[in-house]
């Protein structure tokens, strides 16, 4: 007996409005506190936030350990923007810098007015604690879920802002264009099965990083550099894609994080002869190094035999045994959680297993101070983004600060330019893209039948090309391997078939999109960091060990072609700091 | 690493072709340390691309993947084969949300009633925006447990009354609604109570339970939802024993 | 094209899924037969006003093994009632004297040991002094 229940799915109010000032893609902390921005900057003005996936599961959810800002007497702008520049190994953009370490303060105290629960000092006041790579305690925090409450307390505050219309579960396929500027979106509504044209005025990229290009990663599933294709395939450069951060405490297996505020609070890192051997790489700050310094260190004390053996491969080990059990559940509450839940021990009595992981990446779409890209009319921030403050290595902590700085003045700016057009995008040219869009997605792609290459096959192909010659130390043949593997991999990606063929819901489907979209992104990691010919924060050559500045204080810049990216360079913008020899 | 298998009965439901959901059986290969989310990538991976199932952060924080695991709502990133006491893993979409396709659920309702508490500082004055609003760590502490949401729908799933009664507000709206009322920085307890003390509200609830026990976070939000009947009562009272008290 | 959403799903047995339903439904039907010995308490007021013959006959009935077993199933139900929500009042309304609320098994200590000593007063009061 077959029943067929019929139940229109329920059409929100926005759904009918195609046409917005403000097209925001993503809904983490970097596309919310755009939204924000722009909504309180104008109350008519319309602003469509796009996301994949509902916006509090966005990946910002998952970071733990804080957010930096300059907040006390002991600490000074000057200080942070040294700290910041060093730590990018002086491939930070000095005037960015300067400007994100300015309005860090006051982004803490806008989302503390919002009821971000920041945790406190005994006098009520704002808590910091230590971080990587900073030179005093700048490092704001929520217990250990701090990105969990600042995309929370976003994503409600959000709620209060009727012109904020949502498309939630809308997959971007690609970007509209015409006469030279980005006049909206093409999305696929994943709950009708249905593509739609997303007009605006201006459109913001914040869909986070490209984690899942790597095989162990900390990153969730949804981080496939979706925005990075979308500006690449529209002309527009990704730079220094070579800067990809792998985070040194991450679970084996798993790839789950354990946050650096663990050793902030006091957490030590020991090989298998219990020795803290970071004494040996760098004995001036030990544990809290930056990230990049960290990592490898650890891959060399993997390499000289030193490390535990596991299931999972070789590891260190996280000590937090001599913080006591208060201290642990007070400050890194969820570092035990997750020990216990997902390795099975207690890390009040026992050392955390860990070993480094791909957790972020400096690069991205390349932008000015304000977001803004060399397509009128496109902007990009957050992860997505490269402006940039984080050079090849970035320091803990600055990313989430980062999120809401550049992602307000993008959402201002965007909203400006917006303000300053009075009449819509052309609707013909968006139909077109619409048009041309449902061919290539539901006739190209969906129609394809099922051959030999599946689509999990070829994205774990490139995951674990990726881990083995695009990882932490790098050389010459080995990337050049990862080039040519890459290029085949898209020949092969060609002959990709669905097997579910429905519209509605399709999650296959887009999967294939965002391979799709790796593949082009993990082809400009490769190729950027096969150009780089010198060692630079995270970019680590073993046949370039040393930093070259006559050569290379420049960022690299990768443009989409036919065939392999072609690679360009911009000159890194200095003011006040010269570089020099990045010691600890 | 295989030592054996393990079958996994998954709910499946093609919303393009109609008709009820119906079960599919798959045999995958079981390693101990398997969570459900890695049987469901596998079979997706390597046996049936057309399944379909929501997930991302893989560590219980994004919310994303509840499903009904073996009759009771978990997450699946969380929830460990081998406690599953018979060998069979059932998985089933959440209970008591319409069904999009095979585990993916409607809850956008909850969405609008989330909405409808207002869950956002609301202040009549805000003061000095130059600095950060004074607030000491027990007054952290009064209200960190309900902010610890992520908004999975377990709770949902598992309360027999909003199965019987899709208008109630449900655990989790009520438990971020007081989260608000708890904050020392606002002053909307007012405007949330009288959207809760309404037949749709608090006041559905019997006090089963169930959703403090599934919930992964342990926000309790049966406790919640009986601290609010007590607070909508109490502000009521007060306010018509002493008409124009203050509204906190 | 029609997208068909299915129905929620809703057991209409719910109460069968775990032990913790059952627990609560059996709360919840005991509440309905608690309210049977207030049926009894009136008859009680009935026989008494019909004078003393029919008031020992009352309380003869109420001698016999059938009503006390009816009477310690009553008694337990309304037991299991009072404890749970003893147990709900630390956390439903917290009572805070210092930085953290007292625990909820504090407070469901204490409201045990003063429902005893009030009940032992009852009793005392009853059957004890006068």
């Amino acid at each position: 007996m077959c029943q067929m229940f019929i139940l229109p799915i329920r059409f929100r109010r926005s759904v009918e409005r195609t046409a917005f000032d403000l097209v925001i893609v993503g809904g983490g902390a970097a596309g919310l506190r755009a939204a924000i921005a722009a909504a309180e900057l104008d109350p008519d003005l319309t602003i469509a936030l796009v996301s994949k996936v509902y916006p509090m599961r966005s990946h910002t959810v998952s970071a733990e350990g804080g957010t930096a800002a300059v907040l006390r007497d002991y600490d000074s702008f000057d200080l942070h923007a040294q700290d910041t520049i060093k730590g990018s190994d002086f491939l930070a953009d000095q005037d960015a810098v300067e400007y994100f370490v300015a309005h860090c303060p006051q982004e803490i105290i806008r989302l503390e007015h919002w009821g971000c629960p920041w945790s406190r000092d005994e006098d009520g006041r704002v808590s910091q604690r230590a971080f990587g790579g900073m030179s005093v305690k700048r490092t704001v925090y929520a217990a250990d879920k701090v990105g969990f409450h600042i995309l929370h307390t976003l994503f409600q505050t959000s709620m209060k802002y009727e012109q904020i219309h949502r498309f939630d579960e809308s997959f971007v396929t690609s970007l509209i264009l015409d006469g030279g500027a980005c006049t909206g979106v093409v999305a696929m509504n994943l709950r009708t099965g249905t593509m739609a044209a997303i007009q605006g005025k201006a459109t913001i990229l914040a869909t986070g990083g490209c984690g899942r290009v790597y095989e162990f990663t900390t990153n969730g599933f949804i981080k496939t550099g979706d925005g990075m294709a979308l500006a690449y395939r529209a002309g527009v450069p990704l730079k220094d894609m070579e800067m990809v951060q792998f985070h040194p405490t991450c679970l084996p297996g798993t790839g789950i994080l354990i946050t650096e505020a663990a050793r902030g609070e006091g957490g030590v890192l020991v090989n298998k002869e219990g020795e803290r051997y970071m004494q040996r790489y760098l004995p001036g700050k030990m544990e809290l190094g930056p990230r990049d310094i960290l990592s490898r260190a650890m891959i060399q004390e993997i390499k000289a035999g030193r490390a535990f053996e596991g299931p999972y491969g070789p590891y260190l080990g996280l000590d937090l045994r001599h913080l006591g059990e208060k201290r642990i559940n007070e400050r890194i509450p969820m570092v035990r959680e997750l020990a216990e839940k997902y390795m099975g021990l207690d890390p009040v009595h026992e050392l955390i297993p860990v070993r480094p992981g791909q957790h972020y990446i400096m690069g991205g779409v390349s932008t000015g101070l304000k977001g803004e890209t060399a397509l009128p009319g496109l902007y990009a921030v957050g992860e997505t983004a490269c402006v940039s403050i984080n050079g090849a290595n970035r320091l803990g902590s600055n990313s989430l600060s980062e999120c809401l700085v550049f992602g307000a003045a993008c959402g201002l700016a965007a909203a400006e330019f917006a303000k300053k057009r009075p009449s819509y995008p052309r609707g013909a040219t968006a139909r077109e893209a619409l048009r041309k869009e449902e061919a290539r997605v539901f006739d190209g792609l969906l129609g394809r039948e099922r051959g030999k290459e599946t689509v999990a096959g070829i994205r774990v192909e490139m995951q674990q090309l990726m881990e083995r010659d695009v990882g932490i130390f790098r050389e010459e043949s080995a990337l050049a391997d990862a080039c040519g593997m890459l290029a085949k991999l898209r020949d092969r990606f060609g002959a990709v078939g669905l097997a579910d063929k429905d519209r509605v819901f399709n999650t296959e489907l887009t999967a294939v999109l965002e391979l799709d979209f790796m593949l082009d992104v993990a082809a400009t990691i490769a190729h950027s960091a096969r150009d780089r010919h010198e060692s630079r924060g995270a970019h680590s050559r073993t046949d370039f060990p040393q930093r070259d500045d006559a050569n290379f204080l420049k960022h690299t810049l990768a443009f989409r072609t036919d065939g392999a990216p072609r690679i360009d360079y911009l000159p890194v913008k200095i003011t006040k700091w010269q570089p020099a020899e990045r010691k600890y | 690493m295989a030592d054996s298998e393990v079958v996994f009965r998954v709910s499946r439901y093609r919303p393009e072709s109609g008709g009820r959901p119906t079960f599919q059986e798959y045999r995958i290969p079981y390693r101990s340390d398997m969570v459900v989310l890695d049987g469901l990538n596998y079979i997706k991976d390597h046996l049936d691309p057309t399944l379909t199932f929501r997930w991302s952060c893989r560590m219980g924080i994004c919310g994303s993947c509840g499903a009904d695991v073996n009759g009771r709502p978990r997450l699946t990133c969380g929830t460990y084969i081998r406690d599953m006491r018979k060998g069979a893993v059932t998985v089933e979409p959440l209970s008591n949300f319409p069904i999009l396709k095979d585990l993916v659920v409607d809850f956008d309702d909850f969405l609008d009633k989330l909405a409808s508490v207002r869950p956002y500082i609301v202040r009549k004055d805000w003061g000095d925006l130059s600095k950060e609003y004074t607030q000491y760590p027990e007054d952290v502490d009064a209200y960190r447990q309900q902010s610890l949401c992520i908004n999975c729908m377990l709770c949902y799933a598992a309360c027999p009354v909003f199965g019987a009664s899709p208008e109630f507000v449900g655990p989790a709206a009520s438990a971020l609604a007081l989260r608000y009322i708890r904050d020392t920085r606002d002053d909307g307890a007012a405007e949330r109570l009288a959207r809760l003390n309404t037949k749709t509200g608090i006041w559905e609830c019997t006090f089963v339970g169930e959703c403090s026990v599934v919930c992964p976070k342990e926000v309790d939000p049966a406790a919640a939802i009986q601290t609010l009947k007590f607070l909508a009562t109490t502000r009521h009272m007060r306010r018509l024993l002493m008409p124009g008290s203050a509204s906190r | 094209m029609t997208v068909h959403e299915y129905p929620a799903r809703r057991r209409r047995v719910w109460w069968l899924r775990n032990r913790r339903y059952l627990a609560f439904q059996l709360r919840e039907a005991g509440g309905v037969v608690c309210a049977l010995y207030g049926l009894i308490l009136l008859n009680m007021l009935i026989q008494l006003r019909d004078g003393e013959s029919a008031y020992a006959a009352f309380l003869n009935l109420l001698r016999t093994p059938p009503m006390l077993y009816l009477n310690v199933v009553l008694f337990a139900l309304v037991l299991w009632h009072a404890l749970t929500w003893f147990m709900l009042i630390g956390k439903a309304q917290p009572i805070q004297f210092t930085r953290q609320p007292l625990p909820w098994k504090v407070v469901f200590g204490i409201n045990v040991l003063l429902w005893i000593g009030v009940s032992g007063a009852v009793v005392y009061l009853i059957f004890g002094g006068m």
